[in-house]
């Protein structure tokens, strides 16, 4: 039931993600992105060769339908999928593992899940940020986009985690 | 168990990773024309990298060899060099060769040095080439940058020679074109200097004269640079000597070539009495 849950809302947030990338463009300097949050609440048992196959699929969907170059989306998203598992084990530990347990922030605490954010939504806006310019944009106004859009995917991954994540715990 | 079954998972993850990774940015060249340009520019550059270190790695392997190349050309372009000037030596100075009796009779060897002491009075060298080489004893040594020395004994594959930082060892030579020859020897202390010795008093000597072999001897052929000129002072009020700062590094010489005057058995010959 749990699963079916959290798979009807990954398909749905896949949907809000085109939606915007389609429909609300807020300004050239900030990307609106909540995939790398996506793909860090994916469940444990879900392995890293899993998630990079959704993270793939994921990433093609949304270069697809929101027209834009095909296959950005997924480059960026890959090292998410690939880095998963130890950027939560490097700042939640081994514990959380061998408990089989899934994120969560009556456990893991909002500082943890907030920094894990931070790193993954880094790494994905670093290569997105620098793919999509290919070399053609000043460094000052990645820079900028970079901050602006990492500032923005932290504050919508908060909301967006106690959907994704199991209710009960959160 | 859970070693090498983590190691294999993390194996097959990065597998897949790079699979798709690869397959993501050719979707990407494929689609944008842009994306398409700067991924084959940044493709050029980490080729262009590795290429070029693959490159320098491969030079420094073959660096001694090269050397040895080098060596073997230099010493072929000094005896080209040799036959030029003589060539080109006017009318004059051809009698004045003539008259000294020095004709061009000198063979070109590069060696390789294999051992060689700095830190003695009586400093000497051994060469990796010997009498199979053609080296006879006498033969001058010499560099890119001067005189080194002159062998002393030969094997069949080495030969010993006594450098210029060396008391026994003196180099006739001329100050200027056209200046006084008098003998050249080892100041005793520095690597780099040396003395002219032996000068009438009469004789005025600016610093920073270029000092040549003069050729009077059969070991050198004249015109080899050996240093320049710096202070003068009298000696015993008899005559002067003059400091020289030789051009020759004798801390980083490696490859040298040995200078053999095919003439030397007929001048020994004739200085016998």
């Amino acid at each position: 039931m749990r699963g079916n849950r959290f798979i009807l809302i990954f398909i749905v947030l896949v949907a809000g993600e085109i939606l915007i990338g389609n429909y609300l463009n807020l300004s050239q300097f900030v990307l609106l992105t909540f995939l790398p949050t996506m793909i860090l609440c994916l469940p444990q048992p879900v392995s890293t060769p899993w998630a990079l196959g959704i993270a793939f699929a994921t990433g093609l969907a949304v270069d697809f339908f929101t027209g834009s170059v095909l296959g950005q989306t997924c480059v960026a998203l890959l090292p998410v999928a690939l880095l998963r598992f130890p950027l939560l084990r490097l700042v939640f530990g081994n514990e959380m593992f061998d408990r089989r347990e899934n994120l969560s922030v009556r456990r893991h605490g909002l500082p943890g899940l907030l920094l894990t954010m931070l790193v993954a939504n880094t790494l994905f806006l670093l290569i997105f940020i620098t793919v999509d310019s290919a070399g053609t944009r000043p460094f000052w106004f990645n820079l900028v986009r970079f901050l602006l859009s990492l500032v923005l995917a932290v504050l919508i991954s908060l909301p967006l985690m106690s959907i994704l994540l199991d209710p009960e715990n959160n | 168990m859970a070693g090498p079954s983590k190691t294999s998972s993390w194996i097959l993850s990065a597998a897949i990773f790079l699979l798709l990774e690869i397959a993501a940015l050719a979707l990407v060249g494929n689609s944008s024309s842009l994306q398409n340009v700067w991924m084959n520019r940044f493709s050029h550059r980490v080729k262009g990298f590795f290429w070029a270190g693959g490159e320098r790695a491969r030079n420094f392997v073959m660096l001694d060899a090269q050397n040895r190349e080098l060596a073997e050309e230099n010493a072929m372009l000094r005896a080209q060099l040799r036959r030029f000037q003589l060539s080109e030596v006017d009318s004059l100075q051809q009698a004045r060769v003539a008259a000294m009796g020095s004709r061009d009779n000198f063979l070109f060897v590069p060696a390789e040095i294999m051992k060689v002491s700095r830190n003695n009075q009586h400093n000497y060298i051994i060469l990796d080439k010997g009498s199979e080489d053609g080296i006879v004893p006498g033969a001058g040594i010499i560099s890119g940058r001067g005189v080194i020395g002159q062998i002393g004994a030969v094997s069949r594959h080495y030969s010993y020679g006594m450098t210029l930082m060396n008391n026994r060892v003196s180099v006739s030579a001329r100050i200027g074109a056209d200046g006084i020859a008098v003998p050249l020897v080892w100041d005793g202390i520095h690597k780099d200097r040396a003395l002219l010795k032996d000068l009438p008093l009469h004789y005025e000597v600016a610093p920073g004269d270029t000092v040549w072999t003069s050729g009077y001897s059969s070991v050198f052929p004249a015109g080899i640079p050996l240093g320049t000129t710096d202070r003068t002072r009298i000696v015993a009020g008899a005559s002067s000597e003059v400091d020289v700062n030789l051009f020759e590094n004798f801390s980083a010489v490696h490859y040298v070539t040995v200078v053999i005057n095919t003439g030397w058995a007929e001048i020994e010959t004739l200085e016998q009495p």
